[in-house]
């Protein structure tokens, strides 16, 4: 199993050290190979009727909480906004 | 005896009838916190100010006969990845490092409703993957029975809290056996409540359809009373289940006459440690002399079963932490080229090593041309395994293995290498596969004193039975001794 490190971790939005990126690499193949056991199965998914998800109506909830409060963790907020980089010339 | 010493039960009892005050259980607890904390490192964070003014609410309250919860009053510690409104809840993460929720998790509404004391946020591996806390971007948390070796994990700072005193009671998460395995190496009871029962509604989520806040206790009691404190449907959470849910407290009985425990024959094999086995083994004996039938089982697909659980986890983490891309909360990178890099650096910055493996290996199980191989085969084995757990329940009522393959392993001795410890696991991740409830109760120590583990598995919302089972054997072998730190 080949495995492109620099092209998963792009997909993962994430940069990998031209130093690592040979350990990451192997510690991947060694976890593939463990996975690669796996029987086949004829069998289609279902979903599990034990636990069959119950979304809520999609309505306007009274949650109580700020824009202020809200943005609080945001790490820059300019006039009640996140700022971030520009995305568009 | 301390009141530290004393069991979440034994306390409620003392508190309402005026024979201590809350404030005086939560100044002696953080005094054992003061006292062992050096050496032990199980907390994030603590409030010690706001947990005596919250105590003396309390007392106050006892005293003007209001009707409270059993928990009321009882200093309890929070794994730092439940949501804790306005105190820091860092997954152990760099990336949270100064994040404070703006609400609280369901579970901590609920337990701020039975009134209980809040000690602070417990050490985790981030993110909670890993097992033994050495994941945690802050620092390593210490076994309490031997300081040199690790508490296990992710939620290690729970279970070395309940085990040194420095929490009555604690909440941990589970998604692989991350509340099993550390009660088990930290010689406490751990509790992995039913997919379902608990509502995950401000849990920071690693793996959503395995995830499950539940219990730590010294003793069978104490974790049944957190159980019950915690269970119940909540609109919140999707995959909460409507049902109702009886006190497992009051339906607590140690008579095991009649009740069919199966042993499978693939969790005693190869990888569990002869001492391991020895010591749960000789606890199904001292069960068969209360009445239990004893009957050896199989469960066939469980070689198989760690491939999917690190499939589905990590397929499953790398959606969920797609939200940590330094936008609207958690850490962000200086000094950015636009968007992407942005992400690419905040992400490549704040996040740990294992998180990064976990994150780009859920990444590829996914990826176009690979998700039939892997993801999809995962889920089908998913569900051959629940079908062989339904299949053995036909015929035993509960089913008992190790909950770790070894005892609590010395710090650093397993860290280099990601299989080795994913290893840990093996005994635990079934269960989260499955959705079932298993509870982990110790059951003896190795040569050198570390505790060994033994873990009871029941069928879907039969948590009574397990914890009948484990209250049984709790009786048999002696309540919970703390170590010397």
């Amino acid at each position: 199993m080949q495995i492109d490190i620099k092209r998963i971790a792009k997909l993962s939005r994430l940069r990998i050290e031209e130093s690592e990126a040979e350990n990451y690499e192997n510690e991947m193949k060694n976890i593939i190979s463990m996975v690669e056991r796996m029987p086949e199965i004829s069998d289609e998914l279902t979903i599990d009727a034990d636990n069959v998800m119950t979304l809520r109506p999609d309505e306007l909830a009274d949650v109580r909480i700020s824009r202020d409060v809200m943005l609080s963790n945001a790490p820059k907020v300019v006039a009640g906004c996140v700022v971030v980089p520009k995305t568009v010339e | 005896m301390n009141l530290y010493e004393y069991n979440a039960y034994e306390l409620s009892s003392m508190l309402k009838d005026k024979k201590i005050s809350s404030r005086e259980l939560t100044a002696s607890v953080f005094d054992r916190i003061e006292e062992v904390e050096p050496k032990v490192g199980a907390y994030l964070y603590t409030n010690k100010e706001a947990a005596l003014a919250k105590a003396t609410e309390i007392d106050n309250a006892i005293a003007n006969g209001e009707d409270l919860g059993r928990l009321a009053g009882i200093p309890i510690g929070i794994k730092d990845n439940i949501s804790t409104k306005g105190i820091p809840t860092t997954c152990a993460s760099k990336m949270l490092e100064n994040y404070k929720p703006v609400f609280n998790a369901t579970v901590i509404e609920k337990l701020e409703a039975e009134g209980v004391v809040m000690t602070g946020k417990l050490n985790m591996d981030e993110f909670a993957m890993g097992s033994s806390t050495e994941n945690s971007y802050f620092k390593s948390t210490k076994n309490p029975f031997n300081t040199e070796c690790v508490p296990g994990g992710s939620s290690g700072g729970s279970a070395a809290a309940v085990a040194a005193g420095e929490a009555i009671v604690a909440l941990g998460s589970d998604t692989g056996g991350s509340i099993r395995q550390p009660a088990s190496l930290c010689g406490v009871v751990g509790l992995k409540p039913t997919y379902g029962s608990v509502s995950r509604y401000g849990l920071v989520a690693f793996a959503s359809s395995l995830d499950q806040i539940g219990p730590f206790g010294k003793s069978v009691k104490d974790v049944a009373l957190l159980q019950d404190a915690i269970c119940g449907y909540d609109k919140m959470d999707a995959t909460s289940v409507n049902r109702s849910y009886s006190s497992l407290y009051d339906g607590l009985s140690e008579n095991i006459a009649g009740l069919k425990i199966g042993i499978p024959k693939e969790y005693f094999g190869e990888g569990i440690r002869p001492e391991v086995k020895a010591a749960v083994m000789n606890s199904v004996k001292e069960l068969e002399k209360k009445g239990a039938i004893v009957k050896e089982i199989s469960l066939n697909s469980t070689d198989y079963a760690l491939s999917a659980y690190y499939i589905i986890a990590c397929a499953e983490a790398s959606s969920n932490l797609a939200r940590f891309d330094g936008v609207k909360y958690g850490y962000r990178a200086q000094n950015c080229d636009g968007l992407v890099d942005m992400y690419e650096k905040t992400r490549s910055e704040g996040f740990g090593r294992e998180v990064k493996r976990r994150i780009m290996l859920g990444t590829f199980v996914l990826s176009s041309g690979y998700y039939d191989a892997y993801y999809k085969k995962a889920k089908l084995l998913q569900k051959r395994i629940l079908s062989e757990f339904n299949e053995a329940f036909n015929d035993v009522d509960v089913i008992i293995t190790p909950t770790s393959p070894f005892e609590a392993f010395k710090i650093g001795e397993r860290s280099g290498d990601p299989l080795a410890m994913y290893a840990s696991d093996i005994c635990t991740v079934t269960i989260n596969i499955a959705g079932l409830p298993a509870v982990s109760v110790p059951c003896g120590f190795s040569a050198s004193g570390l505790p060994y583990g033994m873990q009871i598995i029941g069928k879907k919302f039969d948590e009574q039975t397990i914890l009948n089972t484990a209250y049984a054997h709790e009786n048999i072998f002696g309540a919970f001794k703390m170590p010397t730190l």
